[in-house]
């Protein structure tokens, strides 16, 4: 790695969004490097399909690219942005339309509860989400995972399941709960 | 919806896209007129956003980022900080209308004025930058503030225990952790020295009930020679009788499956 790619591969997110705003590609080469296999793993999760998943990832960093100078990366988390994006959007394909709130939300409209700037950060966090998760009963797990890989709402996952409507709220909302506590 | 949504997991609900209808209709309404609300389900989308780790990881081919750089190249290094290019106006025009003297007076003014512009757009961006790195220490400290007040809640409370977790046979002697917990408010502290775990593995702390299997109370890794310290939320009410480390695979387990390291009982 040479001392000018080391330099970009460290920057922090707001440095590189500063030099994408100036329209240095070498800054976005370095945060999709940073975050574009934590993208491909959550398209690939709900598309099952590499290449509608590697076309949103295209067109989301060239979203970046163009809108740059409307991100305040000390407003709104960037990675978390990508992601919220990305889920949309692969929903919105994967289902033709989103009924569950797919909408373009605005750039400083997600704050992540800690920085992933770096890939041990990421590496981190992907153990405690894994522990969080392996530590909900399954039927919580089942009805979390309908929701934010399939896009499915309340009385969709109902359906899907065959539990009571009521159940699957109480289910998803404990789950919610538990993650919120043991993430926190 | 009048008032604001009563429990936090209705912001995670929305951000989640489960909720449908009239519930859907009401966060919606009401987040569109509360900024405190909506700054609320900015931090839900955010806790949601980290169920995307849940997903197995693949890369990308190499193939993409090529095809996103030439994508992007014929826009890259259009935009240079610095003095306005000299012929964004038709000279054809320009001198038309105004003649050549006309011209050569307007000109400078004309750099001037984009310098000057440049300048106050750059200063303003500085301002701006400067306002929200102000904003977000704030958001540091007012974080550090609440954890720092947890902390003086648990310490300061009478029915807070403490108990130390000492090593079992074959763990070096001088591994050593202390658990602060208090039932009622179901908090717990940690504060430990122990080595690094092996590798693709992690420490994973528990909490024995009185009745029941043991309860998760945090997966971490330490980095060799430095204490650990960190704080817990647990469920309310629990009557812990021990605590006790074990290792397990990375992440954690929702069980305890590996060797314990260290235990402390509750006298």
């Amino acid at each position: 790695m040479n001392p000018q790619t080391e330099r970009q591969s460290n920057a922090p997110d707001a440095a590189l969004i500063d030099r994408i705003v100036q329209r240095d590609e070498s800054a976005l080469a370095a945060l999709y490097d940073r975050y574009a296999g934590m993208l491909s793993s959550v398209l690939n999760r709900i598309l099952r399909d590499t290449q509608a998943a590697e076309e949103i990832l295209q067109d989301i960093f060239y979203q970046l690219w163009r809108t740059a100078a409307r991100f305040d990366a000390s407003r709104g988390s960037l990675p978390g942005w990508l992601v919220v994006i990305a889920r949309n959007r692969a929903i919105s394909r994967l289902r033709k339309h989103n009924p569950a709130g797919g909408e373009e939300i605005g750039e400083n409209s997600v704050v992540l509860p800690l920085n992933l700037e770096n890939l041990v950060a990421q590496r981190e966090m992907l153990a405690r989400v894994k522990g969080a998760l392996e530590a909900l009963p399954r039927e919580q797990r089942a009805v979390l995972e309908l929701a934010y890989f399939e896009g499915m709402t309340h009385s969709e996952i109902a359906r899907h399941t065959g539990d009571p409507l009521g159940t699957v709220k109480t289910r998803l909302r404990t789950a919610l709960e538990t993650l919120r506590r043991n993430l926190r | 919806m009048n008032g604001h949504p009563t429990r936090e997991e209705d912001f995670d609900l929305y951000a989640l896209g489960a909720l449908e209808g009239d519930e859907k209709q009401a966060i919606e309404t009401h987040i569109a007129v509360c900024p405190e609300c909506a700054a609320k389900l900015a931090a839900a989308r955010g806790r949601v956003a980290v169920m995307s780790f849940a997903a197995p990881r693949v890369d990308p081919s190499p193939r993409v980022k090529a095809e996103l750089l030439a994508r992007v190249r014929p826009e890259a290094g259009a935009f240079v900080p610095g003095p306005a290019p000299r012929q964004t106006k038709s000279p054809v025009i320009a001198g038309r209308v105004f003649g050549r003297w006309w011209a050569a007076v307007l000109a400078p003014i004309g750099v001037a004025l984009a310098v000057a512009t440049i300048f106050l757009w750059n200063q303003n961006e500085r301002l701006d930058r400067e306002l929200a790195n102000l904003r977000q220490t704030v958001a540091a400290q007012q974080k550090n503030l609440e954890e720092t007040r947890h902390a003086a809640d648990l310490l300061a409370a009478r029915d807070t225990v403490v108990v130390p977790l000492m090593p079992m046979p074959g763990v070096p002697k001088d591994s050593m952790a202390r658990v602060t917990y208090n039932q009622q408010m179901g908090m717990l502290m940690y504060d430990g020295n122990l080595g690094p775990a092996p590798a693709h593995m992690s420490y994973q702390l528990w909490l024995v009930p009185m009745q029941g299997d043991p309860i998760n109370a945090g997966v971490f890794n330490p980095q060799a020679g430095k204490t650990e310290h960190w704080m817990m939320h647990l469920p309310a009410g629990v009557t812990a009788k021990a605590f006790a480390i074990t290792i397990e695979p990375a992440g954690g387990m929702p069980h305890p499956t590996g060797p314990k390291v260290l235990v402390g009982a509750i006298s």
